[in-house]
């Protein structure tokens, strides 16, 4: 079974989420997708065991082949490569690696090189949670390649829970692609309900059954009960806004480690879950 | 000689435009029949790299030198290999004004990039 916690705006509390829901699951695998600022290791403390680059390619043009065609150029939705008038140019970092360059030129004059865009690194963190993220570059556009190859790095007989991107992205799309539920966090204030909205219906086009834990309810207003029983949107948990928790996030501590009595939240997401993929 | 200005409207009285690769459109300016024409900047939507698109549509339409306000890294990459004349306008309001500064020598031609990259590209 997988499980992505996603949210619409950042900082809502997916980490605090994801981290806590994989320390009482047990057995579960913690993956933090989110590489462009991972965070999950803050809280689960990892023995990293691995590390891993990961590459993606660029062209290379061969001009002895080159006729300056200018179809590659015209193919390029992202200006990567730009015949000129003796050379192409290559722009490698706005590179998507699609590969299409090569595919539309007559002449085979494309190659491609790969390039280290990012790192995975894995081990095992508190709670003995089986965990991996990803670590893109700085500098570096796109970090779906990283995700994919998280994803290829977990099997399906595993429970494994995803630490997503924000908003509804490219990279959000990636992580939460083939997912069995996904888990929506959001606070009830007026800009978490928006940012919230625009998942919904990435979810709802994915054909992603997932629902909604408020954090930091208390805060706000009653937009987002109002919203989820208008679309019949389950409901998972209520988090509450406190400052305990407020604090054991800004010193990276798991607030389940800490403190059990916190333990329930979680407990009752995964139980609603596991009831509702079998 | 076709010159190119980056402009924000159509015309010799249109205001210069604030950015290169993603200017509104270029006014292309025939030195020797003193005639101006408008093309609209196909390459201001891009995804990404719309300067150096832009250096290859003002190739396709004749241009050996262009008028603009900045110029960033790929933009001044696809100038040098398309081997188009660079000059700011500076304080330059209008393309005709920008046109009778650079008939005067009054503008500085770009000998490399003057922004730096922009999003997550500026590597720290």
């Amino acid at each position: 079974m997988k499980i992505a916690v996603l949210s619409g705006k950042g900082g809502t509390g997916k980490t605090t989420v994801a981290t806590n829901m994989a320390f009482n699951f047990k057995g579960a695998v913690l993956v933090d997708a989110d590489v462009e600022e991972p965070n999950s290791h803050i809280f689960i403390k990892p023995r990293v065991t691995g590390e891993k680059s990961v590459y993606k390619n660029f062209p290379l043009v061969d001009m002895d082949r080159c006729n300056l065609c200018g179809d590659c150029g015209r193919f390029c939705k992202y200006n990567a490569i730009l015949p000129a008038k003796n050379k192409v140019l290559v722009f490698k970092e706005i590179c998507h690696d699609c590969g299409g360059c090569e595919i539309v030129c007559k002449r085979n004059a494309i190659s491609y090189e790969k390039r280290e865009i990012g790192k995975i690194h894995s081990g095992k963190g508190l709670g003995d949670i089986e965990f991996i993220y990803g670590d893109l570059n700085v500098g570096e556009v796109s970090g779906v390649k990283i995700i994919s190859e998280l994803r290829e790095m977990v099997s399906d007989n595993e429970v494994v829970i995803i630490d997503s991107p924000p908003g509804p992205s490219c990279a959000t799309v990636e992580a939460v692609e083939g997912v069995d539920y996904a888990v929506v966090v959001s606070e009830p204030t007026p800009f978490g309900v928006s940012d919230m909205k625009m998942v919904v219906e990435m979810l709802e086009n994915m054909k992603i059954p997932f629902g909604v834990v408020v954090n930091k309810a208390g805060l706000g207003n009653d937009e987002i009960y109002d919203y989820c029983s208008g679309k019949n949107i389950e409901i998972l948990e209520n988090i509450p806004f406190s400052e305990e928790i407020a604090k054991l996030y800004a010193v990276g501590e798991m607030m389940c480690l800490e403190n059990s009595k916190y333990s329930h939240y979680f407990e009752n997401i995964i139980g609603k879950i596991s009831k509702t993929v079998k | 000689m076709i010159i190119g200005i980056c402009a924000k409207e159509t015309g010799l009285n249109s205001p210069v435009a604030d950015r290169f690769g993603r200017a509104e459109c270029y006014v292309l300016f025939d030195t020797e029949t003193k005639e101006a024409r408008t093309i609209e900047n196909t390459a201001k939507n891009s995804a990404s790299g719309a300067g150096g698109r832009a250096v290859r549509l003002l190739d396709e339409n004749g241009v050996s030198v262009t008028l603009a306000p900045e110029l960033g890294p790929k933009a001044m990459d696809a100038i040098k290999a398309f081997e188009i004349s660079a000059y700011s306008y500076g304080e330059s309001k209008t393309v005709k004004e920008a046109l009778e500064n650079y008939e005067a020598g009054k503008l500085e031609e770009f000998k490399t990039n003057s922004t730096e990259s922009h999003h997550g590209l500026r590597r720290v």
